[in-house]
Formats: C-alpha cells, structure tokens, sequence
C-alpha cells in the first residue's frame, strides 16, 4: 500500500461534491434496494445518462455507494414485510422476520445496520492490504470449484430445513428445474421455452422472489384476514439491548471477512455470501434451535456478509476488469463510456482514481449506517399501516419492480404464477429459500459442471484434484451430515444426563 | 336556398381538413420523438451503442426529436428486433452479426431482409489469446498443435457458441485445413468470464473481442497471439494480424443500425445524412477510442451490399462449425 496515493485518493474522497455523491448514492441504494425486483443493478442503468456528464471519480464513487448502500436497503423489507429486495436479502427473513413478529422489529432494523457497516469496513480493510493476492486466489477457481462451492451453498440451505429436509429437497429440485428454461449455455439448445423467445434467457430469479415472497405473502395474509386481530403491533424499541449487541459481536465479526472472500469470487456475489454466512453461524452456534425463530445472530451475520461481498465484488472489477456480479458488470459498461477502463493497468495509470474509491467506501458506509439508523423510526411505521393499504402498495411495487426487469408483460403472468405457488408452499410448509437458491444457481452449476467434466475428458477425479475443491467437499458432506450430527450429540447429551440422573438416584 | 350554401361550406371545409391533411403528410421526417432499441440489458455491446448514438446525436444537436433508449433483451436480440418489426419509422434498432447468425443457426424466423438497413457504425477485433507462459508463442504454432490433436486443447469462448468470438476462429481454423466441428470449445458466461478462465489457467487458449484482453497483454498478463483486423492495432503493434499470421482473413466483429421493414426514401436519406456526420464529429470518435472500437461507416446502400455479403460468408462459417448439419 502506497501511503500517497492513499492520502490523495483521501483528499478526492472528502472533496464536498463527491461526499454529496456519496450520500446520494448511498441513499439511494437503500431505497431501491428496499423495493422489490428494483435493484442496483437498474439504480445504476438509469442513472447511466446522467453520469455522461460527471467526472468518471465522482461517477465510479456514485456507482459504488449505490451498490452497496442496496446491500443495507434489501433486508429493511425482509425484516418488515418478509420480502426480500434481491437475493442477497433472502437470508435476512430467516430471522428478521420472526424478529419483527416477536415485536422487535426496531432492533432488527438497527442491529443489521451496524451488521452492514462492521461488515463493510472489515472488507474495505481488506480491500486495502489484500487486494493483489485475492485476485490472484480467485484466478484458481476453476469450474469444478465453483461447481463444487454451489454445491455446498445448496446444501448448506437445504440442511437449514431440519425436520423436514425432504420438503427441503422436493423445493431445490423445483429450483432446480426451473434453472434450466432457457438456452443451453454448452450447446445452445433451447429448452422448454415453449417458442416464447423472451424465456430464452430463463426464468429471472426476481420474478420468482417477487412472486414467492411477495405476492405470496400478501395472498397468505388475504387468506385469514378475517382472523387477525385488531391489536396494534408493538414495534419495539429502535435499537437494541446490550445483551442482543453480545450475542451479534461474534457473528458480526466472523462472517464480514467469509462474505468479502466470497465476493471476491468472480460470480458468487452477496447471495451466496449471504448464504454461507448464516449457515455457518448457524452450525457454530451454541443454540441452533432458537434460529428461524427470531435469532438476532442469525439476522447479524448474513447481513454482515452481504455487504462485505459488495466489496469483494470490486477486487476483480478494478483490477481485472472482470465484473463479479451483475451490477458490477452495468458498472463496468458505464466506466468504459467515461473512458474509465477498469483492469490490470488502472492501479497504474489512474491511481488516485482507485484509491479515491475506496476512501468514499469508508466515508460511504458511515453515512449509510446513520441514514440507515435514522430511518429505523420512520420505516417501522409501515407495521402500524393498515393491511388493506399496505398489501395493494406491495402488489403495486411488485408489478413495478417486475417490469423494468426485461420491460415485459409476459413476467406478469409469471409473477401471479409464482405468487400463487408461494401461497401453497407457505399453506403447506415449504421452506422457500432452498427453491430461490436453486434457482440462482442453478444454470451456473449446470454450466461448470459439463465445463469441468469437458476439461477432463469425462473423469469425475477432477473435483477432487485440488485443495481447495477437497475442502469444499469436505465441508458440503459436514453440512449435509449437519442435522445427523446434532441428533447423535443431543442423543449422547441425554443419555449422560438420564444415566447421572440414574446415578444419582442411585446413590 | 339555404341548401344550397350549405354545399359550398362543406366542400370547403373538406377541402380545408383535406390541405390540413397534406400538410401533416408533408411534414419533414422525423414527426416523433425517436426510440433506439437496444435489444440486451443495460452494460453490453449492442447498449453502449445505442446510448453513445443518443449521447452524440443530441449533444451535437444532430436530431431535435427526442431519443430514448429502449432496452428489449432476450433471446440473442430476438425479442428487441421482434418488437422493431411491429413498430414505424420511429424507431430503430442496434445489430450486429447475431441478425444473420440467429436465423441461420435455426433460432429465429426473422432475417436480415425483414428490416431496413440503415448504416454499419463501428467494428471491434477479435483476438486468440494465450496465457503469458503459453508453450505456443505463435499463432501458427497453436494452429500446427490444434491440427494434430483438436481435441487436447480446450478453447474459452462466451456467452454461446455460434457468435462472432467462435466463428472468427472457426474460419481460422478451416482456412488452416482444420474441421472446425473437431475444436474442443469451452462455453463460460461471457467476455469476463473467458479471460478470468484464461488467466486462471482452466483454459490453453480463448478467443474473444479484443477490447476484453487488451489491456491484459499489455500489463503482460497473457498473449494475444493473432488479431483478426486488416492492419496492426495502435497500441500492440506487436501482435501480427492473422493475415501476418499466414491466415487469410479479416474478421470484423462490426455493430450498425437498423429500421423497420418499408422505410420510405427520404427516411432512409435522412438518416444517411445524420449518421455520416454523426461519424465525424469528435465526440464519435471518442467513443470509438473509449470502447476500443474501430469506425466503420458504411451508409444505407453500402450497408444492404455488405449484409449480403456477410449472410453468404456465415452461412459458410455456421455450417463448417458444425452447429448445423
């Protein structure tokens, strides 16, 4: 690290006007990361004509606070409403939601606020000191190991499902099947598009989460509105007790540094990142039981990850040109129109520019978390709204968000479609996260897996024929094992007590 | 009486709503405000056309209609160019070579000839690209090694086979004497995604625009090994065109525009008139510098030969690739 260039990028970072960039972006990526189906990605696009007229510093900082404030935006609706705002906000409904419901719907919004922040100020640290080498770490992912991490997200999440893990399966392999409308990457067949040209890019994920989620979730509501009841919902306090801080510190700080590994993965992204982040805390925890039911660990740490990986995700932007997501690649399109051209050479040429970014990523997740707190108080009114106000607003918003998608009708039929089948998964107790997930990944790991089977000419050895692929390995059977594990301890834990109790009788 | 001033009132008026009439009729194309569809998401190619045409041609005063940027992806451009088909003079549409792949590859009913060629615009190179510590150090060394045992080396391309990245060397291939079909091509996502493969060391080589790895040979990083433009590229003149390569071809990956089917005359005249300045003026050729791009204008009429022209030399391409029998 360059301790100049560090302090010029410093004083281009701090200049008022970009400061004033940061603050918009920022908060404008908490908006539309908040409303379903719009997300960074389209923030970014739209705002493509206006950044023509900027200075590329200021329109590369823009961009940036945009993608990373969405990443603090998209679990405000999680918690709230139970619908997530882009994928990366699913995990935050595991126990955002129930938070909300338990009535602490104040400190949830808080606590993953400061989850964010902590999680993006670890990754931009480690964006300082070990931006070379991961880049050249990510370069080792070769198909089989992306196969391989896909792999081990899927189960991760399935194993999520205890108790009833083949509702689990039965909902990935539906994923699954869905991810593979579309045409075929390998060989360009098209496959189940029923010569409708618009399903030749597949099924977008956001229409599925927006239907699943959202319009599943307004119609669940719909079904017993009779019943509820006409209490007002107590929102709680807006920050937490120092007792929820205790039990987040841990978590926090673990999965900001897993997210930011992943998000350096060129195509893992926040989802993923998200993903892992949970599961892992969820299989360290001393209390597994108690999430899903309102966990505040469990609602820190993914939101921890997420925004950690939004950072990660610049690593191979900046220094390969090689966009890690879809907003980075939009990102990527609109730096090369400023004549800004991210890559191998930019950290040489254009120093002040790289080191202007990530001075405003420091500055940026400051203002994000104040706008964020700050708007904790505001945002927990939407639970006092009435239902019948707030559900059409929903419907509206989903409709909206679906359309600037890929700009057609079409999807409204397939959101209602989605909508109603989220309705019956939620009547019939299907976890839906592992349907969405599969979703994502699903054409991905398709691809890399025909990818790496190719390169070896048909032998399956090669997801064993490197470290780290050994590893993932490793890991996907202990998280799949995972259920089995606790059963056999508690089994163990309640023999030993029942024979000291045996013993003690006896004695 | 009276009916009879009534009559020459009313011829009146028709004859007035009649010149109104005309006169609308004669008003100068454009009337509307002018759509530009970009049939992909926001980021690609085929967008950044369509907005930088929009950025210059207002900026420099070009039209005084308004235009806007429409984005219809989907479909390798099926779903964008479906919807220009449907719509007037107004509204035009970015293309490239997938406007003759699509249809040839058996994917898509429309074809060129179902649009108004308007002008091609610009052109990017493609490059065959190695890693920095690759044992070819030629392009004929990796054609000679490709020969004896196609099937041993494994060749990134993205996003799908049967784009100008795998045709370019698909008629590399043949004109070397290799059956292209034999190739062991690796599909990745996209651009990004075949360099990081590259670098990576999952894949011996990868074909793709030049603008994807230029900046990668120059920090040292890979090899391109061959460009498939006419003369040397600024800024690597090191890198022999396959031409010097003992290849004989030139391979332009070109972008251009296109209208609906029937534009009249003076539609098409008034657009030959804006694009041939358009292509002058210094904002153009900063976006040409800024994307890597090459000018390559050609208007209406040079436009409609050279389809023809190309249709012929991909029908060649597709059906030696093998992705066709």
């Amino acid at each position: 690290m360059d301790i100049n260039s560090f302090m010029d990028g410093l004083s281009i970072a701090l200049q008022p006007v970009n400061i004033m960039w940061i603050v918009i972006g920022g908060f404008l990526g908490t908006v539309v990361g908040m409303l379903p189906g719009l997300g960074p990605a389209t923030a970014v696009a739209v705002l493509i004509p206006i950044t023509f007229s900027m200075n590329p510093v200021s329109a590369i900082i823009l961009m940036a606070a945009i993608y990373y404030g969405a990443m603090y935006g998209g679990s405000r609706s999680s918690i709230l409403l139970n619908t997530p705002g882009d994928g990366s906000a699913i995990a935050a409904t595991f126990d955002g939601y129930p938070m909300a419901q338990k009535g602490q719907a104040g400190p949830a919004l808080a606590i993953s606020a400061v989850a964010s922040f902590i999680g993006g100020i670890m990754a931009v640290f480690g964006f300082l000191f070990l931006a070379e080498p991961l880049a050249n770490f990510a370069l080792k992912f070769g198909p089989a190991e992306y196969f391989l991490l896909m792999l081990l997200t899927l189960s991760a999440i399935v194993a999520l499902s205890v108790g009833k893990m083949v509702k689990g399966f039965l909902a990935m392999m539906i994923g699954l099947a869905l991810a593979t409308v579309g045409i075929d990457t390998q060989t360009g067949v098209y496959r189940f598009t029923m010569g409708i040209p618009h399903f030749s890019d597949g099924i977008d994920f956001l229409i599925v989460i927006i239907g699943v989620y959202a319009i599943g979730e307004v119609l669940y509501n719909f079904l017993n509105i009779d019943q509820q009841k006409k209490e007002k919902k107590k929102v709680g306090k807006v920050w937490f007790s120092k007792d929820q801080w205790k039990r987040s510190k841990w978590p926090i700080i673990r999965s900001g540094p897993i997210g930011f590994l992943i998000g350096v993965l060129p195509g893992a992204g926040g989802t993923i990142a998200s993903m892992i982040g949970y599961t892992t805390q969820k299989q360290l925890a001393k209390n597994p039981e108690e999430y899903g039911e309102g966990a505040v660990e469990g609602l820190a740490a993914p939101e921890s990850s997420n925004n950690a990986a939004s950072v990660g995700a610049m690593i191979p932007l900046l220094t390969m040109g090689i966009p890690g997501s879809g907003t980075t690649a939009v990102m990527l399109g609109a730096l090369i129109m400023l004549g800004l051209r991210p890559g191998p050479l930019l950290f040489e040429q254009q120093p002040d520019t790289v080191w202007a970014l990530i001075n405003s990523m420091f500055i940026g997740n400051i203002a994000l978390v104040i706008i964020n707190i700050l708007l904790v108080g505001l945002l927990v009114k939407i639970l006092d709204t009435p239902a019948k106000v707030l559900y059409p607003i929903i419907v509206l918003l989903a409709f909206i968000g679906t359309y600037t998608l890929s700009y057609s009708t079409i999807d409204f039929f397939l959101l209602l479609i989605f909508g109603v089948f989220g309705l019956f998964m939620k009547v019939l107790d299907f976890p839906i996260a592992p349907l969405v997930l599969a979703l994502i990944v699903g054409a991905d790991m398709e691809q890399n897996f025909r990818m790496a089977v190719l390169s070896s000419s048909g032998s399956l050895g090669i997801f064993f024929s490197s470290g780290v692929s050994i590893a993932l390995m490793i890991l996907t059977i202990l998280s799949l094992c995972y259920p089995l594990i606790i059963k056999l301890v508690n089994k163990k834990r309640n023999n030993k007590n029942s024979a000291e109790e045996k013993f003690t009788k006896t004695s | 009486m009276k009916k009879h001033g009534l009559i020459p009132f009313l011829l009146l008026v028709l004859l007035l709503a009649a010149c109104s009439g005309n006169a609308a009729g004669n008003k100068e194309y454009p009337t509307n405000n002018i759509e530009i569809v970009a049939p992909a998401s926001p980021g690609g190619g085929w967008d950044l056309t369509a907005r930088s045409l929009e950025n210059v041609l207002t900026g420099q005063d070009l039209v005084k209609q308004n235009i806007n940027v429409v984005n219809k992806p989907g479909g390798g451009g099926e779903v964008g160019w479906q919807y220009l088909k449907s719509q007037d003079s107004h509204t035009l549409a970015v293309n490239s070579s997938l406007v003759l792949t699509n249809n040839l590859l058996g994917q898509s009913e429309l074809t060129y000839k179902d649009f108004t060629p308007i002008a091609t615009l610009a052109t990017e190179w493609q490059a065959l690209a190695v890693p920095a510590d690759s044992k070819f150090k030629t392009a004929s060394e990796f054609l000679e090694a490709t020969k004896k045992d196609p099937s041993s080396i494994k060749i990134g391309v993205g996003p799908g086979l049967g784009n100008d990245d795998h045709l370019s060397l698909v008629q590399a291939a043949s004109e070397f004497g290799i059956n292209p079909s034999e190739l062991n091509f690796l599909v990745y996502e996209g651009g990004g995604d075949v360099v990081t493969a590259l670098l990576g060391g999952h894949v011996d080589a990868v074909t793709t625009s030049l603008s994807e790895v230029k900046d990668q040979h120059l920090a040292g990083k890979l090899k391109i090994l061959a460009v498939s433009s006419e003369k040397p590229v600024k800024g690597i003149e090191d890198v022999p065109t396959w031409k010097e390569a003992g290849v004989d071809m030139v391979f332009p990956h070109w972008r251009g525009i296109m209208g609906p089917p029937d534009m009249t005359e003076e539609e098409i005249a008034y657009w030959d008139k804006k694009l041939s300045k358009l292509v002058e003026t210094k904002e153009w050729q900063k976006v040409l510098d800024n994307n890597d791009w090459e000018g390559f204008y050609k208007n209406s009429k040079e436009t409609k030969a050279f389809l023809e022209e190309q249709h012929a030399l991909y029908q060649k391409l597709v059906k030696d690739s093998g992705l066709i029998n």
